[in-house]
């Protein structure tokens, strides 16, 4: 490792090393300004929330329910996700169907926020794609009590999911792919 | 006393193989175990010896086990800077309610124990005879018990903590 | 005279600041990047004697880890060291993997070399930047910063999070890259190169900045062994100690890297290793692209029913994996009895993880080494008899964090 024991006198100088550094500065400046003129953006940060970052296919945001079509989770209330989640922050009450093919429904499914920590493996767990990671990042809450999720507000229509069942759906493909 | 193969042990059991309980190599990873009351001395020993020079103690923790006689045991990991070599020491702890677990401080041998062992003596509470300034590292002066101790509930609530809300 | 006034004449012509001063520093101080508090006795402004206050993240990590499965303790992982996430992941999970004896397939390999390197450069620009920050220079620290958002911004293509990553799997990784991963990720680190020699120039000769950290914070080779300390501190003082090097896990021993030593162990030191440590890894993760890429198509997982949950369109489809996957979540992987040691190379030092197993599927102990606990012990030596203010870049290039520390 190359190791500078004495600064030269130029640099022992302090104006042309300040010089210097001016000069690196307003390099960045310019670009940035000029990208803000022409209208292509050089700088790095995001105005948000008038802006918004297009996150990854993998991102994870907040567990969600998925909604089929007849407005029904498709859960079956098996509790794997339960199991899976290690800070314990999903509770399920299940209840039974008599009429339908799927027996068993959430009564209740209830997650609470404020021990969540997008960790997906709720997700991994879940027999059913029943449980996914949307891309939801905004749920600050005013009180403790609306940091519980509960079924009704997790539930997402199938449909406003498709990017990460699709992303998932890639995902079994590729490992299918690699083991042949 | 088996030497598993490994030369570490083999040194280790023929020049201080009376305070060897047993040694065993799991896993690739050399380990000794020690009888409590010769911990200054072979350590000392391996410290100074020149075939084994462990001159760094990286790691020094504790297990407890709940239901066995010694209750505690101290693991110790020592590395060799210069053989680029790893030894895993260990040695039981009795815990006793008229004689509570101690064992010898190793800060005079190295001071990279001076936090360790005040680490386990806050999470285990295990004393160190001869450390210099043992007191809690991570929680603080106030805190009832020791966490990592197997008969420490983890839902336990502490008295300065407020009322769950 | 009365006597009152007597004594405070005698007072006036006596010195004055004979006695030392305690000062009060943290546990949150907007010098300090960490949750510390220091105790220092002063003398005038020179630091007569120091303590160190640690504990105040403590989250009681390897408590929890013994209450849940081996799986459930890898998000854990992900909050010791936030900087460099992905690095503890791997180091539990190599260690969970030597107490099982598995083997992983050679694209899990590079897959993890490439994740990691990628977190200690975010962690070496973070030390780096925010030291600059905390020397009142605010330029470099937002170049820093945004060297260190592009590779959060790969993290995020690689593992669906940038900070808590979550990625790495007992015996293999949580999915393969995407495709598009090695163009983003070369244009990536042509950005960030551009922004460390930005870096370089605005600092490297700043004579400032070389007076603020030549000479200070000295740590002799010696004492850096008395107190175990390893990492760049450890190199600084001219220790060649890369676990990466002595002990090569993963495909380190695949890969073309070198290591920078320094030669006085004092702050400047420790900047030039790091700065010199984030070109090696940036040559790092070049090759393990053209390592990845050469390879084609390959499992990421090992396909070990112990530790592998059963293939997700199967499950959904077919009883029998059903069953398993029921099996693999409600129970976890039994591990044997037994106990290892696996030690990494984290941006910080050797970051070790002790695991016992008493044979069934919850941890019975998990030890986490935290380098920069250890690495912070021998700080009181480095700074005695300094100026208050090289307190501040000691600490920095430490770089001591919170979760790791404290646990
Ligand atoms: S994301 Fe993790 S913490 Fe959150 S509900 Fe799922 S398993 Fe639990
Ligand atoms: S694992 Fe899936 S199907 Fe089972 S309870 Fe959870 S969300 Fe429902």
């Amino acid at each position: 490792m190359k190791r500078a024991e004495k600064l030269t006198w130029v640099e022992r100088l302090y104006i042309p090393m300040i010089a210097q550094g001016v000069w690196v500065t307003s390099a960045h400046f310019f670009r940035n300004l000029l990208g803000f003129i022409t209208g292509r953006r050089r700088d790095f940060v995001v105005q948000y929330p008038e802006e918004r970052v297009d996150y990854a296919d993998a991102f994870r945001g907040m567990p969600c329910l998925v909604q089929l079509a007849n407005g029904k989770p498709k859960c079956v209330a098996c509790g794997l996700c339960e199991f899976a989640c290690p800070t314990d922050c999903i509770t399920i009450v299940a209840g039974e169907l008599v009429d339908d093919n799927i027996e068993r429904y959430p009564e209740q499914f209830d997650i609470d926020m404020s021990r969540c920590m997008f960790c997906g493996l709720c997700e991994e767990a879940c027999p059913e794609e029943a449980i996914v990671m949307s891309r939801e990042v905004e749920i600050a809450a005013f009180t403790r009590e609306d940091t519980l999720f509960h079924k009704e507000q997790l539930l997402v229509p199938e449909r406003l999911l498709k990017r990460r069942l699709g992303f998932l759906r890639a995902e079994y493909d590729r490992v299918h792919a690699a083991a042949e | 006393m088996e030497d598993c193969g490994s030369g570490i042990l083999q040194r280790l059991i023929a020049e201080r193989g009376e305070h060897l309980e047993s040694t065993h190599a799991q896993h690739g990873d050399a380990t000794a175990l020690l009888r409590p009351e010769s911990l200054l001395e072979v350590m000392r020993f391996l410290r100074d010896d020149s075939e084994l020079a462990f001159n760094m103690l990286t790691d020094l923790t504790a297990v407890d086990w709940l239901d066995r006689a010694p209750r505690f045991e101290m693991v110790y990991h020592l590395y060799s800077l210069d053989w680029n070599h790893r030894l895993r020491v260990k040695a039981g702890v009795p815990d006793a309610p008229d004689a509570p677990a101690q064992v010898d401080s190793l800060c005079e041998l190295w001071p990279s124990a001076n936090w360790m062992e005040r680490e386990v003596w806050d999470m285990y509470g295990i004393r160190f005879a001869g450390h210099p300034d043992l007191k809690r590292l991570l929680l603080y002066e106030e805190f009832e018990g020791h966490p990592l101790r197997k008969d420490y509930p983890k839902e336990r609530r502490q008295p300065l903590v407020g009322p769950r809300n | 005279m009365s006597e009152a006034a007597q004594r405070l004449a005698g007072d006036s012509r006596g010195d004055l600041h004979s006695e030392h001063q305690v000062l009060n520093m943290g546990p949150s101080h907007p010098a300090t990047h960490g949750t510390v508090k220091f105790l220092i006795e002063l003398d005038g402004e020179n630091i007569v004697s120091l303590e160190v206050f640690v504990g105040y993240l403590h989250r009681g990590f390897e408590k929890e880890c013994e209450s849940g499965s081996w799986y459930q303790a890898i998000p854990y992982t992900d909050r010791l060291n936030y900087n460099s996430a992905i690095l503890c992941n791997i180091g539990y999970c190599m260690a969970v993997e030597k107490l099982l004896g598995i083997a992983l397939p050679e694209r899990c390999d590079w897959l993890r070399v490439l994740a990691g390197e990628l977190s200690r450069l975010g962690d070496h620009l973070t030390r780096c930047g925010a030291a600059c920050l905390e020397l009142q220079a605010m330029t470099p620290f937002l170049y820093g910063i945004e060297a260190r958002e592009l590779t959060w911004d790969l993290q995020e293509e690689l593992c669906g999070a940038r900070v808590t990553s979550n990625y790495i799997r007992i015996g293999g990784v949580k999915h393969d890259m995407p495709g598009d991963f090695p163009g983003k990720c070369r244009a990536g680190i042509a950005k960030i190169r551009a922004l460390l020699a930005d870096f370089d120039k605005v600092v490297t000769q700043n004579r400032i900045f070389v007076d603020r950290l030549r000479g200070t914070g000295i740590i002799s080779r010696e004492d850096c062994i008395r107190y175990a300390v390893t990492g760049p501190v450890a190199r600084a003082s001219g220790i060649a100690l890369d676990m990466r090097k002595d002990e090569p896990y993963l495909a380190y021993d695949r890969v073309d890297f070198d290591i920078p030593i320094g030669e006085v162990g004092d702050n400047y030191d420790r900047y030039l290793v790091c700065v010199e440590e984030m070109h090696q890894s940036l040559r790092i993760i070049e090759q393990c692209l053209v390592a990845l890429s050469r390879m084609g198509p390959a499992p990421v997982n090992v396909a070990d029913p112990r530790v592998r949950w059963p293939a997700k369109d199967g499950v959904f489809n077919r009883m029998e994996e059903l069953i398993q996957q029921f099996k693999a979540v409600t129970e976890g992987p039994m591990v044997p009895a037994g106990e290892c040691y696996q030690a990494i190379e984290s941006a910080n030092g050797e970051l070790g993880f002790y695991l016992v197993s008493d044979g069934t599927a919850v941890p019975y102990k998990v030890r986490c080494r935290p380098p920069s606990l250890i690495n912070l012990a021998p700080l009181p030596l480095m700074v005695r008899g300094a100026m208050l203010a090289d307190l501040i870049p000691t600490f920095d290039f430490i770089n001591m964090i919170g979760g790791e520390c404290d646990r």
